[in-house]
């Protein structure tokens, strides 16, 4: 039996396919049970949460794929609450590994970090790290080193292809992140396998670790490039939730064979205005105001 | 060597159906039986060795067994970073041949000689680090890499050197391999890859010198080399491949502790080729020709 059969699965209204029914019914029933909502507003709390307890740095990183990462794990990837390694589970490659916090936010959601976690986050001894890493069960790489996750998640869309298995792989990148080489090897060798279950989203926020990416190495027009590499590429508003679902359904459903690459245009901090567009927030660590600040501006007593 | 090789991962793949070959676009002869057995498994990933190897660890994530071929300048070295995070990291199946170690590539230069591999991959850790010296212990080599199911180096030396074992039905390559037996308090020459064959010459014309290969680096069979230096009076070791962090240094970080002996290493010292010529000139530039290497054996069993 290939792995990833979609016996189990049934489609919705909006053709979203459910693998795990049942165990989303079920969750959804039970209040003391996993959240799936996947509420923007309750992943930044969890993220503030982590970075003020870590006293890390890479809020700004993680607020940038709120939305995309809410979307993809509300609608598109198929997994199971119950078992983050499940073997017919879609994959989600966090190639910017520096935005993990969004990651971890949503894997608290489900169910898969606990709130201990969260508050002793960066303790000695403990399992988290400030970027993903492959031992910790709901990531599927141990990325930071920037310009390896594409690559894999290639490999994991070609191993899928060979099996003739329905399973789909969604690959993260920073736009700064595009300056490494071995992305644009990734995208010539998916276009000639024709990929077509590989969804590249680009977290466009224009800024890497020193500045605007504009200033460092210029990306120019990345949705043209990608396309130029064979895939299907679009841009959008990478905050709006709507059109990252409408984006991700237009793309499982075009039947074309070309990989896909979604350009979201973001903002580095969204979500707290004194950290938006401010690159400080790649480096700067909350301290009791600010955190009391950023906790007002998101709005949630308490995630 | 080469044909063995092939022929390995010919026979690997028929009983494993898992079994992947990665190219990135090396190896035009060597892979004909195995296109035509395998088209399918055959994946050349084109010149592009650090796409390739993020890919085969993405295969290997999806239950897929890769072999990923390269010349050994590139890979493994090439792609460290790759091999570290994407591969060793969580211990996936991946197996990579390095080709043409050494002096292979004498004419190409710089580029295409490899001296450094060992030391690299030596030191990422859990990896698995294979050495074969001829293709009796080539083909021991392949069947452990792929029944160990763990991150592993297999480097490919010199291939045309000849045999220095009569078959490969006895070996067990995680053993040290006793190629010819020497006298208590005598030398005892340790060599890794086909520099095995210039061990023997040598040892011809040292007496009561004894002869191992290590086919199997990482780990190292610690128990016969604790065994060999209580007997040795004195151990050599010989590799292609440089005297910084390769074979020899592991030989001598291991002895220091167990039993510590003279050791003389046999190896390329810490400089580039200098002049462009044959693979027995860059030898003999080096000082690894049979001459030079008997020379310098001689004068340490002489004076230890």
């Amino acid at each position: 039996m290939p792995i990833g059969t979609l016996q189990m699965a049934h489609a919705d209204a909006l053709g979203r396919n459910f693998l795990f029914e049942d165990m989303t019914m079920q969750a959804a029933r039970d209040p003391s049970g996993f959240n799936l909502s996947f509420d923007p507003a309750r992943l930044r709390r969890t993220v503030l949460d982590m970075a003020y307890a870590g006293q890390t740095v890479h809020i700004g990183c993680a607020f940038s794929i709120i939305e995309l990462l809410a979307v993809l794990y509300r609608n598109h990837l198929r997994f199971s609450p119950a078992d983050p390694k499940s073997p017919s589970r879609d994959l989600l490659v966090l190639s910017k590994g520096h935005g993990v916090m969004a990651q971890y936010a949503c894997m608290r959601e489900i169910g898969w970090i606990d709130d201990d976690a969260v508050s002793n986050y960066f303790a000695d001894g403990s399992m988290l790290k400030g970027l993903s890493d492959s031992r910790v069960p709901g990531l599927e790489v141990t990325s930071g080193s920037l310009g390896h996750g594409l690559s894999i998640a290639v490999g994991m869309a070609l191993g899928a292809q060979l099996d003739n298995s329905d399973r789909r792989v969604f690959a993260i990148v920073g736009d700064g992140e595009m300056n490494e080489g071995p992305n644009w090897e990734a995208m010539l060798f998916a276009a000639q396998k024709k990929l077509n279950n590989l969804v590249v989203i680009v977290d466009e926020n224009g800024f890497q670790a020193m500045g605007r990416t504009d200033e460092i190495i210029a990306l120019g027009d990345l949705a043209a490039k990608f396309a130029a590499f064979g895939f299907d590429a679009v841009t959008i508003d990478g905050h709006n939730e709507a059109a990252i679902d409408d984006a991700l359904i237009t793309f499982r459903n075009d039947g074309s064979n070309r990989p896909k690459a979604l350009i979201a245009h973001t903002i580095k901090g969204r979500g707290v205005s004194f950290m938006e567009n401010d690159n400080i927030w790649h480096y700067t660590r909350l301290n009791e105001e600010t955190y009391r600040d950023a906790i007002a501006a998101i709005g949630v007593a308490q995630a | 060597m080469r044909q063995a090789f092939s022929d390995s991962l010919v026979r690997i793949a028929d009983a494993d159906p898992r079994v992947l070959l990665l190219t990135g676009d090396h190896g035009y002869a060597l892979f004909d039986a195995f296109r035509k057995a395998h088209p399918d498994r055959y994946i050349n990933a084109g010149i592009a060795e650090q796409n390739m190897v993020g890919m085969a660890a993405g295969l290997a994530r999806m239950g897929f067994r890769p072999f990923v071929y390269g010349l050994s300048a590139f890979v493994p070295v090439r792609v460290l970073e790759q091999i570290k995070l994407d591969v060793a990291h969580d211990d996936l199946p991946v197996i990579f041949v390095g080709d043409g170690a050494g002096f292979v590539y004498s004419h190409l230069g710089t580029s295409h000689q490899s001296l450094e591999d060992i030391a690299c991959i030596r030191a990422i850790p859990g990896m698995t680090v294979l050495s074969p010296a001829d293709r009796h212990e080539l083909t021991a080599a392949m069947d452990y890499a792929h029944a160990a199911k763990r991150s592993i180096y297999l480097r490919m030396g010199k291939a045309d050197l000849g045999d220095v074992h009569a078959s490969n039905s006895m070996i067990d390559v995680t053993r040290l391999q006793c190629l010819r037996s020497g006298r208590s308090g005598g030398t005892v020459i340790l060599a890794t890859g086909p520099i095995a064959t210039t061990a023997l010459r040598v040892a011809d014309q040292v007496s009561g010198a004894a002869v191992w290969t290590a086919p199997l680096i990482k780990p190292f069979d610690i128990d016969a080399l604790t065994s060999i230096c209580r007997s040795a009076g004195r151990l050599v070791t010989m590799e292609e491949h440089s005297v910084i962090g390769g074979f020899g240094s592991l030989v001598t970080e291991e002895v220091s502790a167990i039993h510590p002996l003279p050791v003389l290493r046999i190896g390329v010292r810490d400089r580039f080729s200098e002049h462009c010529g044959s693979y027995d000139y860059l030898l003999r530039e080096h000082g690894l020709d049979l001459d030079t290497v008997a020379a310098q054996v001689k004068a340490f069993d002489a004076r230890n």
